[in-house]
């Protein structure tokens, strides 16, 4: 540049000292922060990663001071993305997918189920309510069965169901082999009771109504069958061939009515909050009780491919749905009790 | 009256997915939420990750099996599938801070609405969720025996529509299993820190009341301007800006041709020494409107 005689004005600006000052540790930060994006945790050194919280801490008191003084609206973007990145960097969560689901199985869900007691309960009334009513029904008047029970669902059997028929084609049906088992516990996937489990829960958004119906419904099925079996002198074999899978799957469908009922509950009485956040601090449980749920109607899958057919005895069957039973209740109320994470 | 917020939104465009967090040092951090379109993407990308593996799977079950048993790999192939979209997303939101592999390539991340830490109980319930939003209906969309009737399957078909166009609906354009978690998807930025366009040594002096006739606004998008690249088109928006400005503020002396740049960053420097030392005393200046507004 050409010299110039003009007379020239000094001016320090507080703003631009500042960031004088601060620019190395942001920019130290910013180092830190984009290796820990790309390269992962591993890539920082012991003491990198203990300054990281500190460097952060820094850049969060630098925004802060930076939107008092400075009217730089780059510095100010920058250090607002800054914050942001070591936000995420420092409270992101760094955790193993083993020790989230651990985490998950050994705390959350069992704790989840034990914030929902009256849920389970209400849930388990409408359940039982249904079944009452459904072996009353089919009880006085088997031609109830057919107008309970869908075709599909029965299955063939029905009043016109013989007593060997039963015996034969379902309760004591030769196990199929390794093959038919898979495909059973394939097949479980997309099976009706998961269904059934998932549409309680969602429903609940529909302040629970549905759900309540819903599972006075499936109660219904069950005590139309029970009364079926019972005229024909199968009634606790069939309870023992139900019991080694329907243990599960039954306790699994209440969660879910349950967690339903939970969002419908925080739906109809939002209390100090608005409705869609009421939904969102509630459903946080309802969801992980549902998500839990998910994972027993695979174990009941598996349980019902697996093994159902493979016990041909009514005791035996009791004794595994007997123990499944006492599993799930010492683990639905021991789990967890410990706070840890 | 002032027709925009302020400077960033003049400049970059109303952005209707500016949300806001409170970070647990109390600042509140301005978030971007991502896009339905971006989501999406990243949503894709993931799937085909997860195809890949699938069928990678099947193909060393089919490999180890050999022979007949085609229906094997298929109910294998099922299994796994189920299994490792799971794992998949719930291991690269714990491991990566929230971003599985589609979500690095477009730049989201997942964060807590609140502002929180992201709790690993979030991460396994919003993608769990995806198994009830997506995954069922349509594997029950696609039984091919004994499926639902055409009633059951329209039925399927609204749920689908319902929870893959729910982030159009919510304010934080949430799926549902950001609902139910508490988190969203936010796009993460990537700005770097310019030079400081302050000057030491002024050559120009401007008086207290010239400077009063600006406030923030204009001094930001003189900012922008400062630092566009040199082109001639740049160069010609300067002049004029500068002519301007000399008008507006009652400067006769002409400013040479050559002097343009060096004129508007004194007048830059003054401009924000002034503005910042007004904020200081409490006095801000949003924009030049600031003595009508009182």
């Amino acid at each position: 540049m050409a010299e110039d005689d003009r007379p020239v004005t000094n001016l320090t600006l507080k703003s631009s000292e500042f960031r004088k000052g601060r620019e190395a540790g942001w920019r130290a930060l910013e180092n830190l922060i984009g290796r820990l994006e790309r390269r992962g945790v591993r890539d920082l050194s012991v003491e990198e990663l203990q300054s990281l919280p500190l460097l952060y801490r820094s850049a969060v008191s630098s925004l802060s001071v930076a939107r008092s003084i400075a009217l730089d609206r780059n510095l100010l973007r920058y250090l607002e993305d800054l914050a942001l990145r070591g936000f995420l960097a420092v409270y992101g969560p760094r955790i193993r997918l083993g020790r989230g689901l651990l985490g998950f199985f050994t705390q959350l869900f069992p704790r989840a189920v034990r914030q929902g007691g009256w849920h389970i309960l209400i849930a388990t009334l409408a359940l039982l309510t249904g079944f009452v009513a459904g072996f009353l029904l089919v009880g006085l008047d088997e031609s109830w069965f057919t107008t309970l029970v869908p075709s599909g669902m029965a299955g063939g059997r029905g009043p016109g169901s013989t007593r060997a028929e039963l015996m034969q084609g379902e309760l004591f049906a030769p196990w199929p082999g390794a093959a038919a088992a898979f495909g059973i516990f394939a097949s479980f996937l997309f099976s009706h009771n998961t269904l059934v489990g998932i549409l309680c829960f969602s429903l609940g958004l529909a302040a629970g109504v549905p759900t309540l119906l819903l599972l006075v419904y499936q109660g219904l099925i069950l005590g139309a069958f029970l009364a079926l079996h019972m005229h024909r002198g199968l009634g606790v074999a069939f309870l023992g061939w139900i019991s080694i899978h329907g243990v599960t799957e039954l306790t699994a469908i209440m969660l879910c009515g349950a967690a339903g009922l939970m969002i419908g509950g925080a739906i109809l009485f939002p209390g100090r909050h608005g409705r869609v956040d009421n939904a969102a601090i509630r459903g946080r449980f309802a969801a992980q009780i549902a998500v839990g749920a998910i994972f027993m109607f695979l174990v009941a899958g598996i349980l019902e491919g697996g093994f159902r057919q493979l016990i041909a005895s009514t005791p035996w069957r009791f004794a595994v749905g007997g123990t499944t039973g006492a599993l799930w209740l010492a683990y639905f109320l021991g789990a967890g009790r410990r706070a840890r994470l | 009256m002032a027709k925009y917020r302020d400077a960033s939104e003049f400049l970059e465009g109303k952005r209707s997915g500016l949300r806001q967090i409170t970070s647990p040092e109390g600042v509140v951090l301005p978030v971007e939420l991502a896009s339905y379109g971006e989501r999406a993407a990243a949503y894709l990308i993931d799937m085909a990750i997860w195809l890949g593996i699938t069928l990678l799977t099947g193909l060393i079950a089919a490999l180890i099996l050999r022979g007949p048993a085609l229906i094997y790999v298929l109910l294998i192939m099922v299994f796994t599938a189920v299994l490792i979209r799971n794992l998949y997303f719930i291991g690269f939101e714990l491991a990566w801070q929230g971003a599985t592999p589609g979500k690095r390539v477009l730049g989201l991340r997942v964060v807590d609405r609140r502002g929180g830490p992201l709790q690993p109980g979030a991460v396994v319930a919003r993608n769990l969720t995806r198994e009830i939003e997506i995954y069922m209906p349509l594997g029950l969309m696609l039984t091919p025996f004994s499926g639902p009737g055409v009633w059951g399957r329209l039925a399927i078909l609204a749920w689908l529509a319902i929870f893959l166009l729910l982030p159009l609906f919510t304010h934080y354009r949430l799926r549902g299993g950001d609902l139910i978690a508490g988190t969203m998807v936010i796009a993460l930025p990537k700005r770097v820190l310019l030079g400081d366009l302050v000057e030491a040594k002024l050559r120009y002096r401007f008086s207290e009341p010239q400077l009063a006739a600006y406030g923030a606004f204009e001094l930001q998008v003189l900012e922008e301007l400062l630092r566009a690249r040199d082109t001639a088109d740049s160069r010609r928006l300067r002049r004029e800006v500068c002519e301007k400005i000399c008008r507006k503020i009652g400067w006769t002396t002409p400013v040479p041709d050559g002097e343009t740049m060096l004129f508007l960053r004194d007048f830059y420097t003054a401009e924000r020494a002034y503005l910042e030392r007004e904020q200081l005393f409490g006095k801000p200046r949003a924009d030049k409107h600031h003595a009508e507004a009182g």
